[in-house]
């Protein structure tokens, strides 16, 4: 089971830089519905990947879904060459993202990003408009729901 | 002739012009009145309600293994 507490603590307490995305967001924004991982938009310079590889080594991250025994070795070099990595780890699974369909990576989401305080931290979360704009341009079937949810949660909170 | 966007501000017509009509068939199911009462709790309350939520399904999950049959 994902902690999520725990999670958000790993990285915000070694100061890793990033951006909430996904249904933890979705979460923050209103939605109801349930999400069993944590998904963060990361910030691609060398120290922040060091800080983000310092921050789950503890935990042991290894690739979801992979069959055991790969020769995956959760390292900067690793990182760097690398984009995105969907993650199981010791305390929940976790989507590490270069970059969102639709919305690019850390430095063109920061503008459209708010800090909200949640399990004690301070964190970057990704806005209501920009979370339904990269959850459209996604185009996954499975996300329609998510999508009218995002949208309704809008509607409600503009008053329409 | 009249059109319905007739009266739209250019911000309002451009909004019109996003609807996903997917989406709008989607939006006819969601409980409004649960997100009402969603909205109502801070955010930091939000993630701990499903912080709770995931335990909750995990257990959940366990009780029902546990009921079937080995195979």
């Amino acid at each position: 089971m994902t902690d999520f507490g725990a999670l958000i603590a790993a990285l915000a307490d070694a100061g890793v830089e990033f951006i909430l995305v996904g249904g933890v967001a979705a979460t923050v924004h209103g939605s109801a519905r349930l999400t069993r991982d944590v998904d963060v938009v990361y910030k691609r310079t060398a120290g922040n990947i060091e800080r983000l590889v310092t921050a789950l080594t503890p935990h042991t991250p290894y690739l979801r879904g992979a069959p055991p025994g790969l020769p995956f070795s959760w390292e900067p070099a690793t990182i760097a060459r690398g984009l995105n990595f969907t993650l199981t780890t010791a305390i929940g699974d976790l989507d590490v993202l270069g970059e969102i369909t639709g919305g690019g990576g850390f430095e063109q989401l920061a503008p459209h990003s708010q800090v909200v305080r949640i399990f004690g931290r301070d964190v970057l979360c990704l806005d209501l408009p920009t979370l339904i704009r990269t959850k459209r341009a996604a185009g996954r079937p499975r996300d329609f729901e998510a999508v009218a949810e995002l949208e309704a949660i809008q509607e409600e909170t503009r008053g329409e | 002739m009249a059109r319905y966007t007739d009266g739209m501000s250019s911000d309002q017509l451009a909004q019109e012009l996003q609807r996903d009509p997917v989406i709008e068939a989607y939006k006819a199911g969601i409980d409004r009145s649960l997100l009402r009462e969603r909205l109502k709790r801070s955010p930091a309350e939000r993630v701990e309600d499903l912080a709770a939520l995931a335990h909750f399904a995990e257990q959940l999950a366990r009780a029902g293994a546990a009921l079937r049959p080995p195979r």
